[in-house]
Protein backbone atom coordinates (compact mmCIF):
# COMPACT_ATOMS: atom_id res chain seq x y z
CA UNK A 1 0.00 0.00 0.00
CA UNK A 2 1.36 3.31 -0.62
CA UNK A 3 2.50 5.75 2.25
CA UNK A 4 3.23 8.69 0.38
CA UNK A 5 4.54 11.67 2.39
CA UNK A 6 2.64 13.89 0.09
CA UNK A 7 -0.87 14.48 0.94
CA UNK A 8 -2.64 14.86 -1.79
CA UNK A 9 -6.12 14.46 0.26
CA UNK A 10 -7.65 12.76 -2.86
CA UNK A 11 -10.49 11.08 -1.17
CA UNK A 12 -11.89 13.25 1.73
CA UNK A 13 -14.41 16.13 0.95
CA UNK A 14 -14.11 18.19 3.97
CA UNK A 15 -10.50 19.84 3.32
CA UNK A 16 -9.54 19.58 6.91
CA UNK A 17 -9.59 16.23 7.08
CA UNK A 18 -6.46 14.10 6.44
CA UNK A 19 -4.06 16.83 7.09
CA UNK A 20 -2.21 15.46 9.87
CA UNK A 21 0.94 12.75 8.97
CA UNK A 22 0.74 9.86 11.20
CA UNK A 23 3.67 6.68 12.15
CA UNK A 24 2.95 3.50 9.70
CA UNK A 25 4.37 0.14 9.46
CA UNK A 26 5.20 -1.80 6.72
CA UNK A 27 6.71 -5.47 6.53
CA UNK A 28 9.36 -5.52 3.65
CA UNK A 29 10.24 -8.97 1.95
CA UNK A 30 13.35 -9.05 3.19
CA UNK A 31 12.01 -9.67 6.66
CA UNK A 32 12.43 -5.63 8.14
CA UNK A 33 9.49 -4.30 9.81
CA UNK A 34 10.06 -0.44 8.43
CA UNK A 35 8.50 2.70 10.46
CA UNK A 36 7.99 5.63 8.30
CA UNK A 37 5.70 8.69 9.26
CA UNK A 38 3.56 9.62 6.18
CA UNK A 39 -0.40 9.38 5.52
CA UNK A 40 -2.83 6.75 4.98
CA UNK A 41 -3.30 5.16 1.71
CA UNK A 42 -6.01 6.05 -0.79
CA UNK A 43 -8.35 2.44 0.61
CA UNK A 44 -7.20 3.30 4.26
CA UNK A 45 -9.64 7.19 3.18
CA UNK A 46 -11.93 5.19 1.35
CA UNK A 47 -13.82 3.33 4.63
CA UNK A 48 -13.32 6.29 6.75
CA UNK A 49 -15.09 8.75 4.02
CA UNK A 50 -17.82 6.23 3.93
CA UNK A 51 -18.33 6.58 7.53
CA UNK A 52 -18.65 10.01 7.86
CA UNK A 53 -20.83 10.14 4.36
CA UNK A 54 -23.75 7.70 6.39
CA UNK A 55 -22.82 10.36 9.67
CA UNK A 56 -24.22 13.09 7.64
CA UNK A 57 -26.68 11.40 5.52
CA UNK A 58 -28.04 10.26 9.09
CA UNK A 59 -28.04 13.74 10.51
CA UNK A 60 -29.95 15.27 7.20
CA UNK A 61 -32.09 13.15 7.42
CA UNK A 62 -33.39 13.08 11.26
CA UNK A 63 -33.19 17.46 10.59
CA UNK A 64 -36.18 16.90 7.56
CA UNK A 65 -37.93 14.59 10.27
CA UNK A 66 -37.83 17.48 13.40
CA UNK A 67 -38.68 20.31 10.72
CA UNK A 68 -41.68 18.26 9.35
CA UNK A 69 -42.55 18.06 13.14
CA UNK A 70 -42.69 13.95 12.66
CA UNK A 71 -39.76 14.69 15.90
CA UNK A 72 -38.50 16.35 18.47
CA UNK A 73 -34.55 18.52 18.37
CA UNK A 74 -33.57 15.65 20.64
CA UNK A 75 -33.36 13.32 17.18
CA UNK A 76 -31.10 15.40 15.54
CA UNK A 77 -28.69 16.92 18.08
CA UNK A 78 -28.28 13.28 18.84
CA UNK A 79 -27.37 12.19 15.51
CA UNK A 80 -25.25 15.36 15.45
CA UNK A 81 -23.16 14.09 18.15
CA UNK A 82 -23.00 10.30 16.46
CA UNK A 83 -25.03 8.86 19.65
CA UNK A 84 -27.79 6.75 19.61
CA UNK A 85 -30.25 6.38 22.21
CA UNK A 86 -28.47 4.01 24.37
CA UNK A 87 -24.89 5.93 24.43
CA UNK A 88 -27.25 9.25 25.03
CA UNK A 89 -28.58 7.54 27.91
CA UNK A 90 -25.04 6.86 28.94
CA UNK A 91 -24.10 10.25 28.30
CA UNK A 92 -26.99 12.20 29.61
CA UNK A 93 -27.87 10.55 32.65
CA UNK A 94 -31.54 10.09 31.74
CA UNK A 95 -33.17 6.21 31.43
CA UNK A 96 -33.56 5.07 27.68
CA UNK A 97 -37.32 4.90 28.19
CA UNK A 98 -37.28 8.37 29.05
CA UNK A 99 -35.26 9.37 26.13
CA UNK A 100 -37.70 7.18 23.72
CA UNK A 101 -40.34 9.24 24.68
CA UNK A 102 -38.56 12.67 24.32
CA UNK A 103 -37.70 11.98 21.15
CA UNK A 104 -41.76 12.69 20.25
CA UNK A 105 -42.74 16.11 20.16
CA UNK A 106 -45.50 15.64 22.51
CA UNK A 107 -43.29 14.72 25.09
CA UNK A 108 -40.43 16.70 24.43
CA UNK A 109 -42.95 19.85 25.28
CA UNK A 110 -43.63 18.79 28.63
CA UNK A 111 -39.95 18.42 30.18
CA UNK A 112 -38.92 20.54 32.78
CA UNK A 113 -36.11 23.06 32.88
CA UNK A 114 -34.15 20.29 34.75
CA UNK A 115 -34.01 17.44 32.51
CA UNK A 116 -33.68 19.90 29.74
CA UNK A 117 -30.46 21.13 31.17
CA UNK A 118 -28.84 17.70 31.27
CA UNK A 119 -29.55 16.73 27.81
CA UNK A 120 -28.25 20.16 26.87
CA UNK A 121 -24.91 19.43 28.69
CA UNK A 122 -24.60 16.26 26.98
CA UNK A 123 -25.13 18.08 23.66
CA UNK A 124 -22.80 21.04 25.11
CA UNK A 125 -24.95 23.46 23.69
CA UNK A 126 -27.56 25.90 25.63
CA UNK A 127 -31.04 25.08 26.29
CA UNK A 128 -32.45 28.01 23.72
CA UNK A 129 -30.52 26.17 21.37
CA UNK A 130 -31.92 22.89 22.31
CA UNK A 131 -35.85 24.03 21.58
CA UNK A 132 -35.28 24.79 18.17
CA UNK A 133 -33.12 23.53 14.90
CA UNK A 134 -31.43 25.60 12.30
CA UNK B 1 -5.29 29.44 39.31
CA UNK B 2 -1.81 30.16 39.68
CA UNK B 3 0.20 31.24 36.40
CA UNK B 4 3.10 29.22 37.33
CA UNK B 5 4.95 27.86 34.45
CA UNK B 6 5.91 24.39 35.13
CA UNK B 7 7.56 22.04 32.17
CA UNK B 8 9.22 18.84 32.89
CA UNK B 9 12.13 17.60 30.35
CA UNK B 10 9.82 14.63 28.58
CA UNK B 11 10.45 13.56 25.05
CA UNK B 12 7.57 13.23 22.96
CA UNK B 13 8.12 10.44 20.27
CA UNK B 14 5.62 9.53 17.68
CA UNK B 15 4.04 5.99 18.19
CA UNK B 16 1.17 3.02 16.65
CA UNK B 17 -0.62 2.83 19.58
CA UNK B 18 -1.79 5.37 21.84
CA UNK B 19 -1.21 3.86 25.20
CA UNK B 20 2.23 1.54 24.35
CA UNK B 21 3.44 4.68 23.02
CA UNK B 22 2.65 6.16 26.65
CA UNK B 23 4.44 3.42 28.10
CA UNK B 24 7.75 3.61 26.52
CA UNK B 25 8.06 7.44 26.47
CA UNK B 26 7.59 7.23 30.35
CA UNK B 27 10.41 4.30 30.92
CA UNK B 28 12.58 6.21 28.65
CA UNK B 29 11.95 9.53 30.90
CA UNK B 30 13.21 7.78 33.60
CA UNK B 31 16.28 6.51 31.66
CA UNK B 32 15.55 3.17 30.82
CA UNK B 33 15.88 2.26 27.11
CA UNK B 34 12.08 1.08 25.85
CA UNK B 35 10.89 0.84 22.13
CA UNK B 36 7.40 1.14 22.08
CA UNK B 37 7.26 -2.55 20.23
CA UNK B 38 8.54 -3.95 23.18
CA UNK B 39 6.42 -2.09 25.41
CA UNK B 40 3.31 -3.33 23.34
CA UNK B 41 4.67 -6.67 23.75
CA UNK B 42 5.63 -7.11 26.97
CA UNK B 43 2.05 -5.37 28.21
CA UNK B 44 0.72 -7.72 25.95
CA UNK B 45 -1.20 -5.13 23.86
CA UNK B 46 -2.72 -7.34 21.22
CA UNK B 47 -6.13 -8.68 21.35
CA UNK B 48 -9.13 -9.68 19.16
CA UNK B 49 -12.85 -9.88 20.13
CA UNK B 50 -16.14 -9.45 18.22
CA UNK B 51 -19.13 -8.59 20.23
CA UNK B 52 -21.83 -8.46 17.48
CA UNK B 53 -24.45 -7.76 19.86
CA UNK B 54 -23.06 -4.18 21.07
CA UNK B 55 -23.05 -1.82 18.45
CA UNK B 56 -20.45 0.97 18.13
CA UNK B 57 -21.48 3.95 15.52
CA UNK B 58 -24.15 1.85 14.41
CA UNK B 59 -22.21 -1.24 13.43
CA UNK B 60 -20.84 -4.63 15.29
CA UNK B 61 -18.20 -3.48 18.01
CA UNK B 62 -14.92 -4.98 17.07
CA UNK B 63 -12.28 -4.36 19.01
CA UNK B 64 -8.00 -4.86 18.17
CA UNK B 65 -6.84 -3.61 21.48
CA UNK B 66 -6.90 -4.36 25.18
CA UNK B 67 -9.11 -3.15 27.86
CA UNK B 68 -8.04 0.47 28.59
CA UNK B 69 -4.95 0.75 31.26
CA UNK B 70 -3.71 -3.05 30.11
CA UNK B 71 -0.52 -2.38 28.46
CA UNK B 72 0.69 0.05 31.35
CA UNK B 73 -0.44 -2.09 34.43
CA UNK B 74 0.60 -5.21 33.13
CA UNK B 75 3.90 -3.73 31.74
CA UNK B 76 4.80 -2.63 35.24
CA UNK B 77 3.62 -5.64 36.81
CA UNK B 78 6.07 -8.21 34.83
CA UNK B 79 8.99 -5.95 35.22
CA UNK B 80 9.12 -5.44 38.50
CA UNK B 81 8.40 -1.15 38.29
CA UNK B 82 7.02 0.63 41.29
CA UNK B 83 4.00 3.23 39.57
CA UNK B 84 0.52 4.31 40.45
CA UNK B 85 -2.86 3.78 38.93
CA UNK B 86 -5.64 5.81 40.49
CA UNK B 87 -8.65 3.95 38.76
CA UNK B 88 -11.24 6.71 39.54
CA UNK B 89 -12.05 9.95 40.99
CA UNK B 90 -14.94 11.20 43.01
CA UNK B 91 -15.32 15.08 41.54
CA UNK B 92 -13.85 17.15 38.53
CA UNK B 93 -11.60 19.50 41.06
CA UNK B 94 -10.17 16.51 42.76
CA UNK B 95 -8.66 15.00 39.46
CA UNK B 96 -7.10 18.03 38.22
CA UNK B 97 -5.80 19.25 41.51
CA UNK B 98 -3.89 15.64 41.84
CA UNK B 99 -2.59 16.57 38.28
CA UNK B 100 -1.21 19.87 39.35
CA UNK B 101 0.14 18.21 42.35
CA UNK B 102 2.06 15.55 40.35
CA UNK B 103 3.35 18.18 38.03
CA UNK B 104 4.99 20.38 40.48
CA UNK B 105 6.82 17.08 41.88
CA UNK B 106 8.23 16.95 38.06
CA UNK B 107 6.32 13.56 37.49
CA UNK B 108 4.65 13.50 33.89
CA UNK B 109 1.32 11.49 34.27
CA UNK B 110 -0.43 9.50 31.94
CA UNK B 111 -4.64 9.78 31.47
CA UNK B 112 -7.25 8.27 29.81
CA UNK B 113 -9.25 10.06 27.47
CA UNK B 114 -11.99 10.47 25.23
CA UNK B 115 -11.61 11.38 21.81
CA UNK B 116 -14.78 13.19 20.99
CA UNK B 117 -14.18 16.52 21.89
CA UNK B 118 -10.59 16.51 21.78
CA UNK B 119 -9.56 19.65 20.27
CA UNK B 120 -6.21 19.12 18.35
CA UNK B 121 -7.05 15.99 17.66
CA UNK B 122 -7.59 15.19 13.24
CA UNK B 123 -10.61 15.79 13.08
CA UNK B 124 -11.59 12.86 11.09
CA UNK B 125 -11.20 10.65 14.07
CA UNK B 126 -13.49 12.35 16.22
CA UNK B 127 -15.97 10.01 17.37
CA UNK B 128 -16.64 8.19 20.66
CA UNK B 129 -14.23 6.20 21.58
CA UNK B 130 -13.20 6.84 25.15
CA UNK B 131 -9.86 4.22 25.16
CA UNK B 132 -7.51 7.23 23.98
CA UNK B 133 -4.16 7.71 26.09
CA UNK B 134 -2.33 10.72 26.80
CA UNK B 135 0.80 12.02 28.64
CA UNK B 136 0.42 16.00 30.32
CA UNK B 137 4.00 17.06 31.04
CA UNK B 138 3.76 20.60 31.62
CA UNK B 139 0.96 23.73 32.39
CA UNK B 140 1.41 27.35 31.68
CA UNK B 141 -1.16 29.54 32.89
CA UNK B 142 -4.16 27.98 31.42
CA UNK B 143 -2.61 25.45 28.94
CA UNK B 144 -1.56 22.41 29.63
CA UNK B 145 1.10 20.71 27.65
CA UNK B 146 0.45 17.35 26.21
CA UNK B 147 2.25 14.80 24.60
CA UNK B 148 0.02 12.48 22.47
CA UNK B 149 1.35 9.89 20.43
CA UNK B 150 -0.84 9.95 17.39
CA UNK B 151 0.87 13.26 16.48
CA UNK B 152 3.66 14.38 15.42
CA UNK B 153 4.39 17.40 17.67
CA UNK B 154 3.55 17.73 21.31
CA UNK B 155 0.08 19.46 21.46
CA UNK B 156 -1.45 22.13 24.15
CA UNK B 157 -4.79 21.81 25.58
CA UNK B 158 -6.50 24.55 28.09
CA UNK B 159 -8.30 23.57 31.40
CA UNK B 160 -11.82 23.39 30.58
CA UNK B 161 -11.58 21.15 27.28
CA UNK B 162 -9.00 18.83 29.41
CA UNK B 163 -11.62 18.66 31.85
CA UNK B 164 -14.08 17.54 29.25
CA UNK B 165 -12.11 14.84 27.61
CA UNK B 166 -10.89 13.81 30.91
CA UNK B 167 -14.94 13.21 32.07
CA UNK B 168 -15.88 11.95 28.72
CA UNK B 169 -19.23 10.05 29.54
CA UNK B 170 -20.75 6.99 27.20
CA UNK B 171 -18.79 2.93 27.39
CA UNK B 172 -15.61 3.20 29.29
CA UNK B 173 -16.17 6.46 30.51
CA UNK B 174 -12.51 7.44 32.16
CA UNK B 175 -13.90 8.86 34.85
CA UNK B 176 -10.45 11.25 35.30
CA UNK B 177 -7.96 8.01 35.11
CA UNK B 178 -3.90 8.59 35.85
CA UNK B 179 -1.35 7.16 36.04
CA UNK B 180 2.76 7.60 36.58
CA UNK B 181 6.15 5.75 37.41
CA UNK B 182 7.30 6.14 40.79
CA UNK B 183 10.29 4.81 41.05
CA UNK B 184 12.11 2.41 38.09
CA UNK B 185 14.88 0.26 38.84
CA UNK B 186 18.05 0.29 37.39
CA UNK B 187 18.41 -3.22 35.47
CA UNK B 188 15.34 -4.22 33.91
CA UNK B 189 14.98 -7.65 34.13
CA UNK B 190 13.00 -8.00 30.16
CA UNK B 191 13.85 -11.73 29.70
CA UNK B 192 11.12 -12.66 32.53
CA UNK B 193 9.16 -9.40 31.38
CA UNK B 194 8.79 -10.73 27.47
CA UNK B 195 8.40 -14.51 29.02
CA UNK B 196 5.30 -13.69 30.92
CA UNK B 197 4.12 -11.24 28.54
CA UNK B 198 4.54 -13.50 25.50
CA UNK B 199 2.58 -16.67 27.85
CA UNK B 200 -0.17 -14.15 28.56
CA UNK B 201 -0.76 -12.95 24.74
CA UNK B 202 -0.95 -16.66 23.84
CA UNK B 203 -3.57 -17.26 26.67
CA UNK B 204 -5.72 -13.93 25.35
CA UNK B 205 -5.71 -14.94 22.00
CA UNK B 206 -6.01 -19.04 21.80
CA UNK B 207 -7.09 -20.21 25.26
CA UNK B 208 -9.89 -17.82 26.75
CA UNK B 209 -13.01 -19.75 27.28
CA UNK B 210 -15.15 -17.75 25.47
CA UNK B 211 -16.21 -18.02 21.70
CA UNK B 212 -15.86 -14.52 20.57
CA UNK B 213 -12.44 -13.42 21.72
CA UNK B 214 -9.20 -14.34 19.96
CA UNK B 215 -8.49 -16.76 16.81
CA UNK B 216 -12.24 -18.15 17.79
CA UNK B 217 -13.93 -14.52 17.44
CA UNK B 218 -12.07 -14.05 14.36
CA UNK B 219 -13.32 -17.59 12.84
CA UNK B 220 -16.90 -16.60 14.28
CA UNK B 221 -16.74 -12.75 12.23
CA UNK B 222 -15.44 -15.04 8.84
CA UNK B 223 -18.45 -16.59 9.03
CA UNK B 224 -20.38 -13.26 9.92
CA UNK B 225 -18.82 -11.52 6.72
CA UNK B 226 -20.47 -14.09 4.79
CA UNK B 227 -24.06 -13.94 5.56
CA UNK B 228 -23.75 -10.03 5.57
CA UNK B 229 -24.73 -9.25 2.35
CA UNK B 230 -28.19 -11.67 2.66
CA UNK B 231 -28.83 -11.00 6.00
CA UNK B 232 -28.42 -6.76 6.17
CA UNK B 233 -28.37 -5.56 2.27
CA UNK B 234 -25.29 -5.01 0.36
CA UNK B 235 -25.74 -1.03 1.62
CA UNK B 236 -24.81 -2.17 5.07
CA UNK B 237 -23.02 -5.08 4.43
CA UNK B 238 -20.66 -2.84 3.15
CA UNK B 239 -20.71 -0.34 6.64
CA UNK B 240 -20.18 -3.38 8.67
CA UNK B 241 -17.21 -4.24 6.72
CA UNK B 242 -15.90 -0.76 5.96
CA UNK B 243 -16.29 -0.64 10.64
CA UNK B 244 -13.85 -3.77 10.54
CA UNK B 245 -11.10 -1.65 8.64
CA UNK B 246 -11.61 1.62 10.25
CA UNK B 247 -11.18 -0.57 13.43
CA UNK B 248 -7.58 -2.43 11.68
CA UNK B 249 -6.28 0.16 9.99
CA UNK B 250 -7.54 3.68 10.88
CA UNK B 251 -8.07 4.30 14.68
CA UNK B 252 -4.33 5.02 15.66
CA UNK B 253 -2.97 1.73 14.87
CA UNK B 254 0.11 2.31 12.92
CA UNK B 255 -1.58 -0.46 10.50
CA UNK B 256 -3.15 -3.91 10.48
CA UNK B 257 -4.75 -3.92 13.67
CA UNK B 258 -1.31 -3.82 15.65
CA UNK B 259 -0.12 -6.94 14.16
CA UNK B 260 3.24 -5.23 12.90
CA UNK B 261 3.64 -4.12 16.37
CA UNK B 262 3.50 -7.22 17.53
CA UNK B 263 5.86 -8.62 14.60
CA UNK B 264 8.29 -6.10 15.61
CA UNK B 265 8.30 -6.80 19.39
CA UNK B 266 8.98 -10.76 18.06
CA UNK B 267 11.98 -9.68 15.99
CA UNK B 268 13.08 -7.46 18.51
CA UNK B 269 13.24 -10.23 21.53
CA UNK B 270 14.13 -12.83 19.25
CA UNK B 271 17.41 -10.87 18.50
CA UNK B 272 18.33 -9.70 21.85
CA UNK B 273 17.95 -13.63 23.22
CA UNK B 274 19.45 -15.42 20.01
CA UNK B 275 16.39 -17.41 19.36
CA UNK B 276 15.61 -18.88 16.04
CA UNK B 277 11.96 -20.04 16.56
CA UNK B 278 10.76 -16.82 17.71
CA UNK B 279 12.32 -14.80 14.69
CA UNK B 280 10.82 -17.54 12.34
CA UNK B 281 7.63 -16.65 14.52
CA UNK B 282 8.06 -13.09 13.78
CA UNK B 283 8.36 -13.72 9.87
CA UNK B 284 5.40 -15.42 9.79
CA UNK B 285 3.35 -12.34 12.33
CA UNK B 286 4.70 -10.00 9.16
CA UNK B 287 3.51 -12.24 6.51
CA UNK B 288 0.03 -12.25 8.66
CA UNK B 289 0.06 -8.11 9.13
CA UNK B 290 0.59 -7.96 5.31
CA UNK B 291 -2.45 -10.11 4.29
CA UNK B 292 -4.55 -7.80 6.68
CA UNK B 293 -3.65 -5.22 4.55
CA UNK B 294 -4.18 -7.13 1.14
CA UNK B 295 -7.67 -7.28 3.18
CA UNK B 296 -8.16 -3.48 3.73
CA UNK B 297 -7.39 -3.29 0.30
CA UNK B 298 -9.80 -6.00 -1.28
CA UNK B 299 -12.48 -4.81 1.29
CA UNK B 300 -12.29 -1.23 0.53
CA UNK B 301 -13.35 -1.50 -2.92
CA UNK B 302 -17.05 -2.73 -1.72
CA UNK B 303 -17.08 0.13 0.52
CA UNK B 304 -16.57 2.71 -2.29
CA UNK B 305 -20.28 2.27 -4.14
CA UNK B 306 -22.22 0.99 -1.43
CA UNK B 307 -25.33 0.77 -3.33
CA UNK B 308 -24.24 -0.91 -6.17
CA UNK B 309 -23.35 -4.84 -6.72
CA UNK B 310 -20.07 -5.27 -4.53
CA UNK B 311 -17.17 -5.65 -6.37
CA UNK B 312 -15.47 -8.24 -4.54
CA UNK B 313 -17.58 -11.26 -2.98
CA UNK B 314 -18.13 -11.52 0.61
CA UNK B 315 -17.39 -15.42 0.36
CA UNK B 316 -13.99 -14.53 -1.11
CA UNK B 317 -13.05 -11.99 1.99
CA UNK B 318 -14.59 -14.54 4.56
CA UNK B 319 -12.31 -16.95 3.07
CA UNK B 320 -9.57 -14.49 3.47
CA UNK B 321 -10.16 -14.02 7.31
CA UNK B 322 -10.47 -17.46 8.16
CA UNK B 323 -7.05 -17.92 6.55
CA UNK B 324 -5.79 -15.26 8.38
CA UNK B 325 -6.80 -16.77 11.46
CA UNK B 326 -5.12 -19.93 10.45
CA UNK B 327 -2.33 -17.95 10.45
CA UNK B 328 -2.50 -16.48 13.59
CA UNK B 329 -3.62 -19.46 15.53
CA UNK B 330 0.13 -21.06 13.98
CA UNK B 331 1.82 -17.89 15.00
CA UNK B 332 0.77 -18.25 18.66
CA UNK B 333 1.31 -22.09 18.69
CA UNK B 334 4.63 -21.34 17.60
CA UNK B 335 5.40 -18.64 20.43
CA UNK B 336 3.80 -20.88 23.13
CA UNK B 337 6.24 -23.41 23.25
CA UNK B 338 9.08 -21.48 22.76
CA UNK B 339 11.55 -21.49 25.94
CA UNK B 340 13.64 -18.20 26.12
Amino acid sequence: MENSTENTNPVYKDKNYGQYRELLFTYDEKGNFQKSVGYHGESDRVVLQQAWDLFSERIEEARQKVLAGKASPIVYYMEKILADPMSLSMMAGVSLLKIKLHCRPVFFKRLSDKTMAKYAEAFNITIDQLKKVE
Amino acid sequence: MDSKQIMINYTHRQAGHCESGATSNLFNFYGQKMSEPMAFGIGTGIYFSYLPFLKLQFAPMMSFRNLPNTVFHRSMKYLGVDATVIKKFSNVKESMEALDRNLEKGIPTGLQVGVFNLTFFPPEYRMHYNMHNMVVFGKEGNHYHVSDTVMEHPQTITYDDLVRVRWAKGPFAPKGKMYWINNVPKELDIRTGVQLGIKKSVYEMTKVPFWLIGIKGMRVMARDIKKWPKKHGNQKAAFYLGQILRMAEDFGTGGAGFRYIFGSFLKESGETFNNKEILDAADLMGRTANKWREFTYLGARNCKNRSSQPVEDYGTLGDMMMEIAGMEEQVFKQIGKVKI
